[in-house]
């Protein structure tokens, strides 16, 4: 049938042309790739993702008392053998240093100890704090630094706090109780905790914690940050070729090859079918390639087959309308660079594919991403990848087969009247 | 003229586009196994004819009908039996030679066998069988005119319909070009040819329609359309400058018919070159004006076309 | 001089085009809104709305005096914000698997603060802990059952104690006083005595916590992303010039090859330049970056910056023959240096080896430029050296493209 000759020469002129393939394949996986190799692509083999180490400079300026030097056992507890994978530390000895190589971005953070730290530590009524200055283009390395000082000193807030609770509530019915014993009562909370045995820790036991039903734990937890990435990746770029492909009958009308087809004894609707057809089976292609390849190249594992050529065939009829639409609007092959470019950029960028994978993004962002099918082709995967069945699908699947066929119906139409 | 020995007629054929009338009330009709030409000036509106003879543009009235099909009434019947070479290269130019005849092969209804045999018929005919399998855009214009012919071979259509194919190309080329349109014809196929070149008109046609400004001025044969004319000289001179007011002095002679300018040659239509050519020079010398080139051609299409709408046809 | 006739056309040429304005002005602009809202947003708080992680509480016993004081706990954190959430643990995993919340905990019938001391876990935490989000959430939920369970003990303890030294009449008489320990406890754990105050340094003091980055992030880095992308259009003319044969006829009038490269170059530096001068223009006065505060050194960033996106300009349209292959190009070289020098995500996020390698990249120490005004708010000095490398690759990436430089 002429139907499918037209679509095998689109096709072929497609395949034999070194951009299409740049765009199809070697662009979502450069991309892809590049922050697979950010994201631990690149580890010694083991588990755990393998980040830079945050630099620490600390200023120890707590003086001891009665024997304790909190300060000081605050510093060994950093540079600890199980923590030197994470912190680079070291000692200095003035807050101007610390506070200039912060500045300068040599050193990331600073730990400045407080010279009354042992003592307002054992004393009750006195509030004290470590203060963490850090690099402020830095988000992570602070935090992880914070969050271990913070389980150490939480040891001593807690004898703190006995010790107030304990003077309060004796003070509360009459009775005294003197500071030594008070200082025992702080010893009985931290456990010995100065002779250097700090098992003390009571974050661990009380939680049970289990990943979602139908969420798989990754092997890597790397490895789980590259799925979304990666459907972002394929979802922006199988757009692209939807249009990109779409783009064949206006460049056919520029080389004149057009108006000959109408001059042979094939109707209008073979022409602009057989156009339709060849972005349909590209786009398949396309998102089959890269479906396969990313589970062995990046150990993505898409979920049930039924379900994810489900969620493709969602993808692929969305972004063929989405691109024959916006071709029947262009008037020449000059105006097709910027507008694939700019107009699938911004709304790739408004339907969430370049903030996929961001946490916490504010619900407001979320509804401007459901205005953009690619917004909801980004949700269908994500849900694809948790493990959604079918049936959870049929909302985000169907709404991008209606949208699809919706704006391949406007293209068609826009066409027809143009080449009538 | 019987209705089934006519390949193409054209009955008071109008397009408009917006308010401007590209084609106005053209009639014409074209014998089977003829070759017709249209010949006229850039923007006669011989392109616009063919186009709707093609059925690429609908006519605002009138209508063509190609072995008796309606050009309006049934189009599909009217492609399946012509062929068309465009004006401009209408190839797939990432797509090699054999790729490109393959896929306009199936579009006229090719299959199977038929369509191979017939590619490498086509390709001995136009002489590329030997680079078959080369990209189009690294051949030369000749060559891709060639195709570009080739393409319109493919179902021995029973008219072939080529708008200017010689644009642009050397003279070898056109020369192969022009040998191939008589030979099609010699083939039995009907042959409908525009053309702004007098010379190609004049060497490869039966019948000859002169288009200007949307009409038909003149048709008939080559001697028909210079009997027009009847026994007038035509004369090129080229001046060293240039001057109305010599044309003027020159109209006033008797014998001097049509006088026009063109790019530095004034050409002149005259009854009888050997009398008046004396008094021309005389008059030039009055003026101070001096002639270069004079060239005195015998009546033809060049003279046909002056003598009808006072310009040349390279105006 | 020829070659100011020769950059002029190159500028006309450019600004008649109206995909210019859509790729030097208008998508940069848009980007950096969309990502510094993002940023902003994620960031500490100058937002009205709550910016802590959302975990669900499911609570399957209403009323209970040590759910709410474990619910009272969590509110106290920085970092996670409990929602009170209806259904069971099949709702509990749906709601986070769809990402609404980053973490769910699930409180059985029955809680007692007692049971956080016993060896077996009684709380069930549903979180996708591959995700930062919910490895963030859990972390915190175990911080605040950790100060909850240090209450508990800290009112057995003082329980214990009163009881050894003074005595209690009866067991109710214990109990009161145990309940208002725990109370006491709790209520001190929601602002602990010893804390660690995190205090970022700007402008050479020290700044609140909360000071966002937001624009001061994305602005920077959409200029950087985009002072490539913009080459699309400037590349495109020395391709066409090429391609059309007029860069050949260009060689028959009296101008040098050099003053041919050297105009170009030239023009899309003026092109490039003015465009990052815009930018840092809204920048300043419509997202609040505080460019303004060293404008020589901004000025020398921009200036080098655009030198070395034309030297990679020329270096790109002297390879490519097409205008396709100039998108592809341009688009490839934004892509791996965008990403890899740290204008899409801070280097601190990535792994050892990218960042290493980032580091190498010209764009890295652009952002470095940007970043010591806007955001470390350091002086003139601090972009010198990141000044002088990006010249450096400038003369690299200019000698390559004149040595691979073709006329047709």
């Amino acid at each position: 049938m002429k139907i499918f000759d037209l679509a095998r020469k689109d096709l072929l002129r497609l395949f034999k042309n070194p951009f299409n393939l740049v765009m199809m394949f070697g662009a979502p996986f450069l991309i892809t790739g590049l922050l697979f190799f950010a994201f631990g692509g690149m580890t010694d083999g083991r588990d755990d993702f393998n980040l830079q180490r945050v630099k620490v400079q600390i200023v120890n300026l707590d003086q001891a008392q009665g024997g304790l030097a909190l300060g000081s056992t605050l510093v060994e507890f950093l540079q600890e053998e199980n923590l030197s994978d994470l912190l680079q530390v070291q000692e200095v000895a003035s807050e101007d240093e610390a506070h200039e190589s912060v500045q300068t971005g040599s050193w990331d953070v600073a730990v400045i100890i407080p010279k009354q730290f042992t003592s307002s530590a054992l004393s009750t009524g006195s509030d004290v704090a470590i203060t963490l200055l850090q690099d402020p283009t830095l988000t992570i390395g602070p935090g992880i630094v914070k969050d271990l000082l913070q389980q150490f000193i939480d040891v001593f807030a807690g004898a703190k706090i006995t010790t107030d609770v304990v003077s309060q509530q004796f003070s509360a019915r009459d009775e005294s109780i003197s500071d030594p014993a008070l200082q025992q009562i702080a010893m009985e909370y931290t456990g010995n905790f100065p002779s250097g045995d700090h098992q003390h820790d009571d974050r661990s036991s009380s939680l049970l914690i289990r990943f979602p039903e139908g969420v798989e734990e990754p092997e890597n937890n790397s490895m789980s940050m590259i799925a979304p990435i990666m459907a972002s990746m394929m979802i922006f770029f199988v757009f692209f070729m939807g249009a990109n492909t779409a783009q064949s009958i206006i460049r056919e009308d520029e080389e004149g090859t057009l108006a000959r087809l109408f001059t042979t004894p094939t109707l209008k609707s073979s022409i602009l079918g057989g156009k339709f057809i060849s972005v349909f089976i590209t786009l398949v292609f396309q998102t089959a390639v890269i479906l396969v390849a990313s589970h062995y190249l990046f150990n993505i594992h898409w979920g049930q087959p039924s379900v994810v050529i489900f969620t493709a065939f969602g993808l692929v009829i969305a972004a063929s309308g989405f691109g024959v639409l916006l071709m029947s609007l262009i008037e020449n092959t000059r105006q097709v660079g910027p507008i694939l470019g700019g107009v699938l950029t911004v709304t790739g960028m408004l339907g969430g594919l370049f903030t996929n994978g961001i946490p916490n993004i504010p619900e407001v962002f979320e509804t401007i991403n459901l205005t953009m099918p690619q917004g909801w082709a980004l949700r269908a995967w994500k849900m694809t990848l948790a493990g959604s069945s079918m049936g959870d699908l049929m909302l985000p699947v169907g709404v991008l087969l209606l949208v699809g066929l919706a704006f391949l119906s406007l293209g068609v139409l826009v066409f027809r009247k143009r080449f009538s | 003229m019987d209705q089934n020995k006519k390949a193409i007629q054209v009955k008071d054929l109008y397009k408009s586009f917006d308010e401007v009338e590209a084609v106005k009330g053209v009639s014409f009709d074209i014998k089977k196994d003829e070759i017709f030409s249209l010949l006229g000036p850039n923007g006669a509106g011989k392109s616009t004819t063919i186009s709707v003879i093609s059925t690429l543009l609908e006519p605002t009235k009138g209508d063509a009908f190609v072995m008796g099909h309606s050009v309006i009434k049934e189009p599909m019947a009217v492609k399946k039996t012509i062929g068309v070479v465009p004006q401009e290269i209408a190839l797939y130019p990432d797509l090699s030679a054999r790729e490109n005849l393959n896929f306009w092969g199936k579009m006229y209804g090719l299959r199977n066998t038929e369509l191979k045999t017939r590619l490498d018929e086509v390709l001995e005919i136009i002489g590329l069988t030997d680079r078959q399998n080369d990209r189009v855009d690294t051949y030369s214009g000749g060559m891709k005119r060639r195709i570009n012919i080739g393409i319109a071979l493919l179902h021995k259509p029973e008219v072939i319909i080529m708008d200017e194919p010689t644009v642009g190309i050397d003279p070898q080329s056109r020369r192969n070009i022009l040998d191939n349109v008589k030979a099609l014809n010699r083939e039995g196929m009907t042959v409908l040819y525009t053309t702004h070149y007098m010379e190609e008109a004049q060497e490869i046609s039966d019948r000859i329609a002169i288009m200007d400004r949307g009409e038909i001025i003149a048709s008939g044969t080559h001697d028909e359309l210079v009997k027009l004319v009847g026994e007038q000289d035509r004369i090129d001179l080229i001046l060293n400058t240039v001057s109305s007011q010599l044309s003027d002095l020159w109209r006033k002679i008797e014998g001097v018919h049509k006088i026009s300018s063109h790019n530095g040659t004034v050409t002149l239509l005259v009854e009888d070159s050997n009398l008046l050519l004396p008094k021309l020079f005389e008059i030039t010398n009055q003026v101070d004006i001096r002639i270069t080139s004079v060239e005195i051609f015998e009546p033809n299409l060049e003279t046909v076309f002056l003598h009808l709408t006072g310009r040349t046809l390279r105006n | 001089m020829r070659i100011f006739g020769l950059i002029k056309k190159d500028i006309v040429q450019i600004f008649r085009d109206w995909k210019s304005t859509l790729f030097l002005i208008v998508m940069p602009i848009l980007f950096t809104l969309f990502f510094g809202f993002v940023f902003s947003s994620t960031g500490n708080g100058n937002d009205s709305e709550d910016p802590r992680l959302p975990v669900g509480i499911f609570n399957q016993q209403e009323g209970n005096q040590a759910n709410l004081y474990l619910l009272e706990t969590l509110e106290s954190s920085d970092i996670i914000r409990p929602v009170a959430s209806e259904g069971d643990i099949t709702d509990a995993e749906q709601q986070v698997s769809e990402g609404h919340l980053a973490a769910a905990l699930i409180i059985p019938e029955g809680f007692e603060l007692a049971s956080l001391s016993l060896e077996e876990p009684n709380l069930l935490a549903i979180s996708d802990t591959a995700s930062l989000a919910g490895q963030t959430a859990v972390d915190a939920l175990q911080t605040g059952l950790a100060r909850l369970k240090g209450a508990v003990r800290i009112a057995q303890i003082s329980t214990d104690h009163y009881a050894d030294r003074v005595g209690f009449q009866d067991e109710t008489e214990r109990q009161a006083y145990y309940s208002q320990a725990i109370e006491l406890s709790q209520r001190s754990w929601q602002n602990p005595p010893v804390q660690v105050e995190l205090k970022k340094v700007v402008e050479g003091k020290v700044a609140d916590e909360s000071a966002s980055l937001g624009f001061a992030q994305s602005s920077p880095g959409m200029m950087v992303q985009f002072a490539i992308f913009g080459l699309i259009t400037s590349a495109m003319v020395l391709v066409l010039e090429r391609k059309s044969g007029a860069l050949k006829r260009l060689l028959t009038t009296p101008i040098s090859k050099v003053e041919v490269i050297g105009g170009h170059t030239l023009a899309m530096f003026l092109i490039i330049f003015l465009q990052q001068a815009f930018l840092v223009l809204i920048g300043q006065f419509f997202f609040n970056v505080d460019y303004a505060d060293e404008p020589l050194a901004i000025l020398l960033m921009i200036t080098v910056l655009a030198a070395w996106a034309a030297s990679l300009g020329l270096l790109i349209s002297a390879i490519s023959k097409k205008e396709e292959q100039v998108i592809v190009l341009s688009l490839v070289a934004m892509f791996i240096f965008a990403s890899l020098g740290g204008a899409w995500f801070p280097l601190e996020v990535a792994g050892d080896a990218f960042a290493t390698i980032g580091h190498l990249m010209p764009t890295a120490w652009a952002m470095d430029g940007f970043q010591n005004i806007v955001v470390r708010g350091l002086d003139f000095s601090s972009v010198l050296l990141p000044a002088g490398i990006l010249l450096g690759y400038s003369l690299v990436f200019f000698v390559l493209a004149v040595w691979r430089f073709q006329y047709e």
